[in-house]
């Protein structure tokens, strides 16, 4: 703790932070255009100068850390005056496009000229001409650009593309794509999100609206379990009473959160519905008779309790494979460690300094973990450690070891890697025993994983402070994956290792906890809600009886992080909700958000109302939202399981994996975002399948054939193919392994 | 001392306007009065004043020119708003007040932006470029304002007559004898684009992880920030861009993409750093390169006489790949002899002498017969211990018998070495007869602990004293005692410091009767390298220094033989890694024109790097403002003892990123424009 004062007043610094975090965390006004909280400083605009008692001139607060007893100046007639002339520096040349540009009105050139009362040019600079940049979803007018770095920043240290990089040539300097001609990334657009000013913007918005037409609506991101705050930015579109306005564009409180591409440019996915008594009346119908009702977990908490009581009321039995996947994973893990939730949290990864990333591809399957690696990597030099049977090249630049496994041997992986980094651990007997008896030549030939590299991975692990392994789906909807888990288990409970479960979907986490998963053995009469069905509802695929998609409705999640979080309606729905459906069949609510305090508290929900739950970050950036689950005590009564054979799987081997920025059935109808459907593979799959760059293919599945284009993807290695699911309406990532065995076919070639 | 016309540098406040040319005052400073052998220089333009030689200086071109300067180099900046802008808005009015339309409030204007470039820019390069123009526009205010009075423009405002050259530098820059760009490479770990800064480094430093570990960073006691608390940890904070391209499995960040062969071959002899970084420079420019190396693995002393706990051979190999990706040719197992240089230079369009200095000298005691057993040069010692350590290459039977050894490693269980050094190569020495699990390491030293922490570093020594070695000071060895030729004691006299009554510097004096005798199994000279020169045709009478290496004129790195190129210890004498990549990049510059036009050339860059040396960048009186003293030096963690002392371990962790993050926020980017007009 470092005492210092600003301005005579005294003032308390932690170790490592800087006078400009001071300050603002006592209330002071330091002007700044390029600070950005989550980033290393940039230190391009110099307007954050303040004077000390201990120099000469004046220092920068937004990369000085204080020293004990230094009196600090923030607003001295000096510091005015040079910040002023910052200022018209910012102004010479400025097109004067305020009254078209996208960012008027929410711009901090603006604000700051206003604030430094710059009403005309005071310096002049020759002209330049310059031309507008179109980088598909992003287009970058150079000339609006004032060079402040945040995007180049942002994009290496939180997302770890590092597609941009800044051109030097003093005044002609200019963001340019990094060593590229074009924008080659992943297009999440926290680059647009974090620009001061108009120079990055979102193309499909560009000239669409003013910022000041534009009604917020916080709300919590549909796509995948991470939970993250997002603004749903809406306007009217027509004159007339009662039109339901449009979602123009999606923003978030970028100094704090960061949002992938699909929460960014993937909100258009709302649909509408009418009134019609006769469809509810067939609902209603189909659900009383009905043997089970089957549903996804692109779910509200609410509604799934809904579900849960209708269940109990008529009995019948309630199907989501994916989160009884989850519900029974979390189950095996709790009977061990005697918890319903894991230790880690998305913040925690970005804290550790070692990292091991397990079964999953984390790029596609959850970006926020992706972000949260790339910070750690970045700011705390973490060791990564990623395991998994394919290689992800957007994960190079922060993976420091690639373990390759082969396709299934998870349960001997885990095994082994517990056995590695409990070595020396006070452990009882009995799992002493385990670890001793496992075969370690069966299990590493298998797995094709060497003693070598579990000991590096040891090694790396060592020295580090915090430390988080990250379990990715491939493990939660494997065969064995109740033993996985009490595998993992005993890391986290006996190692410093948190871990991080990623729910395969939305509100996975929140359906395993409320709702009880019957197995899906299919039967006659089932009703499907966002999922297959002899009568369907929802608003994925084409239901009999449209319901609200989850940007229309009110409600919370739970995140992976185990935090219940509220999102709201952006755009109105005209039609039924499972509320009225509800209300028909007997239960009594009058709105869905009547069930938020009614979530089970035995499962850690506290009973908060909706509308006392915050959604929002503080100013100094402390999350506000919701709130976190209580993590309560279960039995102890789990039993590790003897590792039997590992399976082996040959052949042609797809992989359920979806593009970046593509999630589920919401995803792929919105307009902005690129929508591949192709099957991809290395070189070496198709030689192994037989099959050619450009070839249609049947693909022959345990369950079900599907018809797509083989394309090379020179990123990939190796015998595995990358299959999507997100275009098949209603299936999800997760109800079973990821891997499997297919048949392909040449379309064409069949004789 | 500088015969001058005018001059404001560092402070100094000379004007001979008008004066007789007999009654000029002189500039205290090495100012660049010739700019090359052709041409006597007109101006001098800098970051802390303006010095003229030549009354008819046409200043307000020379402003405008210096401002025109900061543009163009301000690939280096180009960072801050005040810089970039400012910069332009300088050059701006200053052109046009030069070419006759400028305004009197054209020069408001100028006085105003340069103070808040002064006050607020990112680097040193913003903040200083108004110093010299603002001394122009003071000390000859009427040239200014004739132009815009008259709205003519300035006497040479239209003449191409003048040649303006200038150059980037820094005081750490300019104290490193490779001159790497380290605020660049620094700002490359602050923003955590460690790509960045590992091509940074690579552009005049191809060794990132050898110069991150093992140099004794000449740069760290020039830096800037000494004036105001403690040097930046420079040295260290090249590792973070060497380990990102390594822990990452990238290929090879080079500093620019190898140009297509240019159908030119050069030969280069040694494989250490100096032979390495010519080679990888060479290859650069699309020069075919060959590298002769006698022992049978790459780099050097770097790889054969420091030893593992000091510079992993992992993390050397590192570089050694770099330089092998550009294609370079390694011939490994090869002593070049006199018939093959006759050879190369029909076979090759030059070549590159780089074999260091890899003789140990005697110490000059009585009874100092190689033949001794237990007599073992340091050279041949380091060699044994770290071709075993890092190659698993074992000591040959012969030599075990040589050298008295158990088996075939150097295991000196229950054995006594005495050491007689004081400098790295003995460190060396007693620190690897430690992890030999020797039972008495003693070092001889003939001076004092200070100067030995001179010679070597502060945690050198200290690691030293820790894992056990003995240090006796102001001690020297008379004579050896042997049986039968197999070395038996050391007769060692001990010395004081005397102080000369006529204030001169105190002399090493022997004190009577304080000599005593010091068993021991081994002795180990490592007092200095010579060089090994036989590989050199006595026919071609090349030129040697009087310490009998290699002369060149200490810039192109000629030999008195034409084509025949010396860099490294092999021309210096022993002295540090980075003065032979230093060397061998200038070298391998020039050697990558002489191939192609015959002709010995320096670059203009290549010029100034040397008038500024000569000047010396680093000013340690200046006052420094604009940031906050007390901010400590990061130290990266070590070993203990216990860990280190009986294994190879690298005794030093590096930097967690938070220690390297804390240090890069430390520096201040110390970027410099210089420029001579001639």
């Amino acid at each position: 703790m470092i005492n210092f004062t600003i301005n005579g007043q005294n003032v308390t610094a932690l170790k490592g932070e800087t006078i400009l975090q001071a300050a603002r965390k006592a209330g002071f006004y330091i002007p700044t255009m390029c600070y950005l909280e989550k980033t290393t400083p940039c230190a391009s605009c110099r307007l954050c100068v303040v004077e000390t008692d201990k120099t000469d001139g004046f220092i920068l607060s937004c990369q000085t850390p204080p020293t004990e007893g230094l009196a600090v100046t923030i607003d001295s007639d000096a510091l005015k005056t040079e910040r002023t002339n910052i200022m018209r520096l910012y102004n010479v040349n400025h097109p004067l496009e305020c009254g078209v540009c996208d960012k008027s009105g929410a711009c901090d050139l603006q604000n700051k000229t206003l604030e430094f009362g710059i009403s005309s040019q005071h310096f002049s600079a020759k002209e330049q001409h310059r031309t507008i940049e179109h980088w598909g979803l992003i287009n970058y007018d150079p000339s609006l650009c004032i060079l402040c770095e945040k995007c180049v920043h942002v994009c290496n240290e939180i997302i770890g593309d590092d597609a941009i990089e800044l051109k030097f040539g003093g005044y002609k300097s200019s963001v340019i794509p990094k060593n590229s001609d074009t924008l080659d990334c992943t297009f999440c657009g926290e680059c647009i999100a974090v620009c001061p000013v108009g120079a990055l913007v979102s193309s499909n918005f560009q000239y669409s609206a003013n910022a000041w037409e534009l009604t917020q609506i916080p709300a919590t991101c549909a796509h995948c379990s991470a939970g993250c705050a997002l603004t749903y930015e809406v306007r009217h579109t027509s004159n007339t009473v009662g039109a339901i306005p449009k979602i123009y564009r999606v923003t978030n409180d970028f100094e704090h959160t960061t949002l992938c591409g699909a929460g960014r440019f993937g909100f258009d996915f709302n649909v509408n519905g009418t009134k019609d008594p006769k469809m509810f009346a067939k609902a209603v119908a189909a659900i009383q008779s009905a043997t089970a009702i089957r549903f996804s977990s692109l779910i509200t908490n609410e509604e799934a309790l809904i579900l849960q009581k209708l269940k109990e009321k008529f009995g019948f039995k309630l199907y989501n494979e994916e989160a009884r996947a989850y519900q029974q994973f979390m189950n095996a893990y709790g009977s061990m460690c005697g918890k319903t939730g894991c230790g880690g949290t998305l913040e925690a990864i970005k804290q550790s300094d070692a990292v091991i990333l397990l079964g999953g591809r984390i790029s596609s399957d959850n970006p926020a973990v992706r972000y949260a690696v790339t910070t750690a990597a970045r700011h705390r030099g973490a060791k990564v450690m990623y395991m998994h049977p394919l290689e992800d090249e957007l994960l190079q630049n922060v993976v420091t070891q690639y373990v390759k496994y082969e396709v299934g041997t998870e349960e001997g992986v885990v095994a082994m890697l517990a056995k590695t980094l409990l070595e020396g651990c006070d452990l009882s007997n009995e799992i002493r025993e385990f670890l001793d008896e496992l075969d370690e030549g069966y299990l590493c030939a298998e797995s094709n994983v060497g003693d070598e590299e579990f000991s590096r991975i040891a090694k790396s692990s060592l020295r580090a402070k915090q430390k988080t392994l990250v379990i990715g789906s491939d493990l939660l909807s494997h065969k064995r994956a109740e033993n996985i888990a009490r595998l993992c288990a005993l890391i986290e409970m006996y190692t410093d290792f948190s871990i991080v479960v990623v729910a395969p979907s939305v509100n996975t986490v929140g359906v395993s906890l409320i709702c009880e998963l019957d197995t899906d053995i299919g039967g006659a009469n089932i009703v499907g809600y966002n999922a297959e069905g002899d009568f369907t509802m929802g608003s994925l695929g084409n239901p009999e009886l449209l319901l609200p998609s989850l940007n229309s409705q009110e409600g919370t999640f739970v995140s992976m992080n185990a935090q219940v979080l509220p999102t709201n309606v952006a755009v109105g729905f005209d039609g039924y909700t499972l509320n009225d459906i509800a209300n028909a069949l007997g239960l009594n609510a009058q709105y869905t958000i009547d069930y938020t305090p009614q979530l089970p508290r035995d499962k850690g929900f506290n009973g908060t109302p909706f509308d006392d739950l915050g959604n929002f970050y503080t100013a100094l950036g402390e999350d506000r939202r919701g709130y976190i689950l209580k993590n309560t005590d279960v039995e102890i009564n789990g039993v590790l399981e003897e590792i039997n054979d590992l399976p082996e799987f040959n052949g042609t081997v797809v992989y359920r994996c979806n593009p970046i920025n593509q999630f589920n059935g919401y995803t792929a109808q919105t307009k902005q975002l690129e929508k591949d459907a192709t099957l991809r593979g290395s070189t070496q799959f198709a030689a192994a399948a037989k099959i050619a760059d450009g070839d249609k293919i049947r693909i022959e599945f345990a369950k079900g054939v599907q018809e797509r284009v083989f394309v090379i993807d020179s990123t990939l290695k190796g015998t595995v193919a990358l299959v999507p699911t997100y275009d098949v309406a209603l299936g999800s990532l997760g109800e079973q392994y990821r891997f499997e065995k297919v048949k392909i076919i040449k379309m064409g070639s069949e004789s | 001392m500088s015969k001058v016309y005018f001059s404001t540098w560092r402070g100094e406040q000379i004007n001979n306007i008008g004066k007789a040319d007999d009654a000029w005052e002189k500039s205290a400073y090495n100012l660049p009065m010739e700019y090359n052998e052709y041409a006597s220089s007109k101006a001098f333009i800098g970051w802390d004043g303006v010095a003229l030689f030549d009354p008819e200086v046409d200043v307000v071109r020379l402003a405008t020119e210096y401002a025109a300067q900061y543009q163009v180099y301000s690939e280096a900046c180009g960072r801050c708003a005040p810089g970039r802008w400012g910069g332009r808005i300088l050059y701006d009015l200053l052109d046009k007040i030069a070419r006759g339309e400028g305004s009197m409030s054209d020069m408001e204007h100028l006085r105003e932006v340069s103070k808040t470039m002064q006050e607020t820019s990112k680097c040193e390069i913003g903040k200083t470029v108004p110093n010299p123009l603002l001394d122009l526009m003071t000390h000859f205010e009427s040239e200014f304002v004739s132009c815009i009075e008259n709205q003519k423009p300035s006497k040479h405002y239209h003449l191409e007559d003048i040649s303006y050259i200038a150059k980037i530098t820094a005081p750490c820059m300019d104290a490193c004898p490779a001159h790497v760009d380290i605020p660049a490479y620094i700002e490359g770990v602050r923003d955590l684009r460690f790509d960045d800064s590992l091509m940074a480094t690579r552009q005049t430093m191809p060794l990132a992880h050898t110069c991150g570990r093992v140099c004794p960073h000449p740069c760290e006691t020039e830096c800037r920030r000494t004036n105001l608390d403690e040097p930046i940890s420079i040295m260290e904070l090249k590792r973070l861009g060497a380990d990102y391209e390594t822990d990452h499995g990238f290929g090879f960040f080079h500093p620019a993409e190898k140009k297509p062969s240019i159908g030119k071959k050069v030969a280069v002899i040694g494989a250490g750093p100096a032979g390495l970084t010519g080679a990888y420079y060479l290859a650069l420019e699309g020069i075919d390169v060959d590298v002769y190396e006698e022992l049978p693995v790459l780099g050097g002393e770097v790889a054969v006489g420091v030893p593992e706990y000091r510079m992993p051979i992992d993390k050397y190999n590192q570089d050694i790949e770099a330089v092998r990706s550009l294609g370079v040719n390694f011939i490994t197992n090869t002593k070049v002899t006199a018939d093959m240089m006759r050879q190369f230079e029909n076979d090759y369009d030059a070549t590159l002498v780089a074999t260091g200095t890899r003789i140990s000298k005697k110490i000059y005691c009585d009874n100092e017969r190689p033949e001794i057993q237990g007599y073992w040069g340091a050279i041949d010692f380091l060699d044994k211990v770290n071709l075993q350590v890092k190659y698993n290459i074992m000591v040959s039977e012969e030599d075990q018998k040589r050298h008295m050894l158990p088996s075939d490693f150097v295991d000196l269980s229950g054995k006594t070495l005495v050491c007689v050094g004081g400098g790295f190569t003995s460190m060396d020495v007693v620190r690897c007869a430690i992890r030999s699990n020797a039972a008495k390491v003693v070092m001889l030293y003939r001076r004092d602990e200070a100067t030995i922490i001179k010679n070597t570093t502060y945690e050198e020594y200290h690691e030293a004293v820790e894992e056990g070695v003995e240090f006796i000071f102001h001690s020297a060895v008379a004579a050896i005692k042997d049986e039968n030729n197999v070395l038996k004691s050391l007769i060692v006299d001990r010395f004081e410091l005397v102080a000369d009554p006529n204030g001169g510097r105190p002399t090493l004096e022997k004190i009577e009767g304080a000599s005593f005798e010091l068993e021991c199994d081994y002795l180990i000279p490592a007092v200095s390298q010579s060089a090994d020169l036989k590989l050199l045709p006595s026919e071609w009478e090349i030129e040697m220094t009087s310490w009998a290496t290699i002369k060149t004129n200490g810039k192109d790195y000629m030999t008195s033989r034409r084509g025949i190129f010396a860099a490294g210890d092999c021309e210096y004498g022993p002295m540090t890694i980075v003065n032979a990549v230093g060397q061998a990049k200038r070298a391998a510059s020039v050697i990558s024109r002489y191939v192609q036009s015959g002709e010995i050339t320096l670059t203009d860059d290549e010029i100034m790097e040397d008038h500024l040396r000569r000047l010396k960048v680093y000013n340690k009186k200046e006052k420094i403002k604009g940031w906050l003293p007390g901010l400590p030096r990061q130290h990266s963690e070590v070993l203990t003892v216990e860990e280190r002392k009986d294994n190879n371990r690298e005794v030093k962790y590096g930097f967690t990123q938070e220690e390297a993050l804390a240090e890069a926020e430390r520096c201040m980017r110390c970027y410099y424009i210089a420029m001579v007009a001639y």
